[in-house]
C-alpha cells in the first residue's frame, strides 16, 4: 500500500480521484479556458468585486490553509459563473468575437481593440459594466480607449 | 604708300560680358539643410519612442490587472482541489494507522497554529 514514489520520476501522472467530502457543498467549476477568462477579466472584477475581495481577505487571514475559505471561494466561483452566463445570454456574438481574436493574437489585448470596443459597449448597455484599469494616469484616456495607438498589429 | 588712320573700335553692340563665374551644377541642398532635416526626423522619432514607452507601460498595466482580477477565481478552484486531496490524504492515513494507539492523523510535527502544506505525497 503506502510506498512513496517520487512524483517527478513517476511514469504515470499522480491522480487522486477521491471526491470532496460530503460536508462541503458542491459547486460547478467554471470550466472556461484562458482566452474567454482574459476577455471577461475586467468584467469579473467589476461584477464580483465584493466576493473577490472578501475571498482574498479571508485567504490573507487563513495563512495558506486551503480549507478555511471554501465558502468564500464557492461564492467567487458562483459569481463568475453567473457573469459568464449573463455575458453569453446578452453579448454572445461580441464575447465570442473578442475571445476568438484573443486566441488568434497570442492573447494580447492591443491586437483586439475593435472587437473589444464592441464587447465593452454591449456590456455597458446590457449589464451596466465598464472596464476600468486601476492606476491609469488621471486625465488621460485609458489604454483601451485610445483611438490611434502606437502599438498595433501590422494589419489593422 | 600711306596707310589711312583708323581707330580700332569695339564691335558694334559692345563686347560680350566676360564670364568670370564658374559654371557648376546644383549639388543638392546645403549641409545645414540636411543636418536640420535629419535632426527633425530624429526628434520626431524619439517623440514617438517616448509616446510608445508610455503606451507600453499602460499595456503592461492592463495585462497585469487582467491577471490580478482572475486570481481569486483561480485560487478558489485550486483551493477546493487542494482541500480535496488533503482530506483524501488524511483519510488514507487514518485507515493505515488505525491500529496504532493515540495516533492523530494529520498532526503536525511542529507545535503551533501555523498552516504548513505537506512536503511529500504518497502514490498508491
Amino acid at each position: 500500500m503506502g510506498i512513496f514514489h517520487n512524483p517527478a520520476t513517476s511514469s504515470n501522472p499522480y491522480k487522486d480521484d477521491t471526491p470532496l467530502p460530503d460536508s462541503v457543498p458542491k459547486v460547478q467549476e467554471l470550466g472556461v479556458t484562458s482566452a474567454p477568462l482574459k476577455s471577461a477579466a475586467f468584467f469579473i472584477a467589476a461584477y464580483c468585486k465584493e466576493y473577490n475581495e472578501d475571498f482574498m481577505l479571508c485567504k490573507n487571514e487563513a495563512g495558506g490553509d486551503p480549507g478555511r475559505c471554501l465558502k468564500e471561494g464557492r461564492r467567487v466561483t458562483r459569481c463568475a459563473t453567473d457573469l459568464i452566463n449573463k455575458m453569453r445570454e446578452n453579448c454572445f456574438e461580441q464575447f465570442e468575437a473578442h475571445w476568438d481574436c484573443l486566441e488568434q493574437n497570442n492573447q494580447e489585448y492591443f491586437a483586439c481593440r475593435k472587437p473589444e470596443r464592441k464587447l465593452n459597449q454591449c456590456m455597458f448597455e446590457k449589464l451596466g459594466l465598464t472596464k476600468t484599469i486601476p492606476g491609469s494616469p488621471v486625465g488621460q484616456k485609458q489604454i483601451h480607449e485610445v483611438e490611434n495607438p502606437i502599438y498595433t498589429t501590422l494589419q489593422r | 604708300m600711306s596707310i589711312p588712320y583708323r581707330q580700332d573700335m569695339p564691335p558694334p553692340g559692345g563686347f560680350e560680358a566676360v564670364r568670370y563665374k564658374r559654371n557648376l551644377p546644383f549639388r543638392g541642398p546645403s549641409g545645414l539643410a540636411i543636418l536640420g532635416a535629419v535632426t527633425a526626423v530624429c526628434a520626431y522619432g524619439f517623440y514617438r519612442v517616448g509616446k510608445g514607452n508610455l503606451e507600453r507601460r499602460e499595456l503592461q498595466r492592463e495585462k497585469v490587472w487582467s491577471r490580478i482580477h482572475l486570481v481569486p477565481l483561480l485560487l478558489a478552484e485550486g483551493d477546493r482541489d487542494a482541500y480535496r486531496r488533503q482530506e483524501a490524504m488524511l483519510e488514507r492515513e487514518r485507515v493505515i494507522m488505525k491500529d496504532v494507539k493515540d495516533w492523530e492523523p494529520g498532526k503536525s510535527v511542529y507545535n503551533g497554529p501555523r498552516y504548513r502544506s505537506v512536503e511529500s505525497i504518497v502514490i498508491l
